[in-house]
């Protein structure tokens, strides 16, 4: 009886070894493993998609039968209302800020030259409670490849693919912890890092750090990708701040975003695929 | 066995799309129940701790593939959950409801601190850690939550189990 416990636990221990080093020899972006992700993910994603679609369905359904519709159409007219006044304020600060956004909407535009739009449907979200990863309908047949940008219909910023299938890809969303991405303030130019933060996850936030001391920053205040770092090109909009922390230390303040994009209502994304040069390795993140 | 086999594995590529498509449509308080454990917690109370922690490991990397950062994390604590729980049943009356309920709610506990201690293991060291939030607003609700459920899900795997068992006896005689 002692033997056969005994022969257990080496068996225990021989498995979890396998799988520690199952997972080390999958983490690495080009993983000659990652095959395995197929197996359950091809057959899997149809059925996702079914589900998802009539959970769409059903989901507007009720909406529809429910008081908050009025509410919540009100709601889209303020919030179309706050937008166009918010873009008349900002056409209103200066002739100098005017100058700088066009220049950064002649720029935007060279940049989504360069990139192929692809469409996706989100058939699939996490399965657990602590993170925000999302599976989307377009995979390797379709051109995409690991660290492409993920963007919303309204050119706001939603995250990056994390790992590719044949039918399918992960993508990782910018609130997620560890992901940082380099913003640029728009209004008053100044280089910062926009961070996922555990905290503010929940309510869709993120946080800004590293705001150099002699920039100003106000709350509405713009941020755009600044094109550092390699994956996100420069000019998509990651969203406004809505809130600044100032402590005692004016190197420690930071601020709090809101993300152009609403993960929680997400429906479909764009894939950004580069057509200059797609087999791009080594870039750095976080 | 084979019926064992069969069995799981619809039972696994049942939840984990419930769990990765629906579910998220019936939040509350910001957070969804946990099928794919509740299911994991109720097979190793059950059928033991071998037939746990196999079940646990590929309920683990079904959820992996479907929405993990690396593929065999949630594997591996799936299986030391399934052989946990499996363990520790052997004392236990186990056809009461209210245990499977008490056992859900201390493993949901223990298994999504586990999880959260894995995850933010940079933030923690950068003194960045919220646990007493993640607790608060992440671990607890769905410990509740996922207690509930425990219920239904214990009914249906007990009655499988039954099954498993008059299945055993029949195929002994000859």
């Amino acid at each position: 009886m002692s033997r056969l416990s005994k022969n257990r636990i080496f068996l225990l221990i021989l498995i979890t070894l396998l799988i520690f080093v199952f997972i080390v020899a999958t983490s690495s972006r080009d993983s000659k493993l990652n095959w395995i992700n197929n197996i359950l993910s091809v057959p899997l994603s149809p059925i996702q998609k079914f589900f998802t679609f009539a959970g769409q369905k059903i989901d507007e359904a009720l909406s529809f039968f429910r008081d908050i519709e009025a509410v919540k159409q009100e709601n889209e007219e303020l919030r179309l209302k706050v937008h166009n006044l918010e873009q008349e304020n900002r056409e209103l600060i200066g002739y100098r800020e005017k100058i700088k956004e066009l220049r950064e909407a002649l720029k935007l535009k060279d940049i989504f030259e360069d990139y192929e739009i692809i469409g996706a449907n989100i058939i699939s979200r996490d399965a657990g409670n602590w993170s925000n990863i999302f599976r989307i309908d377009v995979g390797n047949k379709d051109g995409i490849d690991v660290d492409f940008p993920v963007i919303t219909s309204s050119k706001g910023l939603v995250g990056r693919i994390m790992i590719t299938d044949i039918t399918s890809s992960k993508v990782i969303t910018i609130i997620e912890e560890n992901s940082s991405v380099a913003g640029w303030i728009a209004r008053t130019g100044g280089h910062v890092v926009v961070r996922g933060d555990m905290a503010l996850k929940e309510e869709g936030l993120c946080r800004m750090d590293y705001i150099p001391v002699d920039v100003e920053v106000e709350v509405g205040d713009i941020v755009e990708t600044s094109g550092l770092g390699g994956i996100y090109p420069k000019g998509i909009i990651i969203g406004k701040v809505v809130q600044i922390n100032k402590t005692s230390n004016e190197l420690d303040r930071y601020a709090i975003i809101e993300p152009a994009a609403d993960f929680k209502r997400l429906e479909e994304v764009f894939v950004l695929k580069n057509k200059v040069n797609v087999g791009r390795s080594g870039s750095v993140e976080e | 066995m084979r019926h064992k086999v069969i069995v799981y594995t619809i039972c696994i590529f049942f939840i984990i799309t419930l769990q990765s498509t629906v579910l998220d449509y019936i939040r509350v308080l910001n957070v969804k129940p946990n099928l794919l454990l509740v299911f994991v917690v109720a097979v190793a109370f059950l059928q033991g701790n071998v037939e746990g922690a196999v079940v646990g490991f590929f309920a683990g990397l079904s959820q992996d593939i479907v929405s993990g950062k690396l593929i065999g994390f949630y594997a591996l604590l799936g299986l030391y959950l399934g052989l946990a729980v499996g363990s520790v049943n052997k004392r236990l009356y186990r056809d009461n409801l209210l245990i499977i309920v008490f056992f859900t709610f201390v493993s949901t506990i223990l298994y999504e601190a586990v999880v959260y201690f894995l995850n933010s293991f940079n933030s923690i060291i950068n003194g960045q850690g919220y646990f007493l939030y993640a607790v608060r607003g992440v671990i607890l609700p769905e410990a509740v939550y996922n207690s509930v459920i425990s219920v239904f899900i214990f009914i249906i795997v007990r009655k499988f189990s039954i099954k498993f068992e008059k299945l055993d006896k029949a195929s002994r005689k000859y």
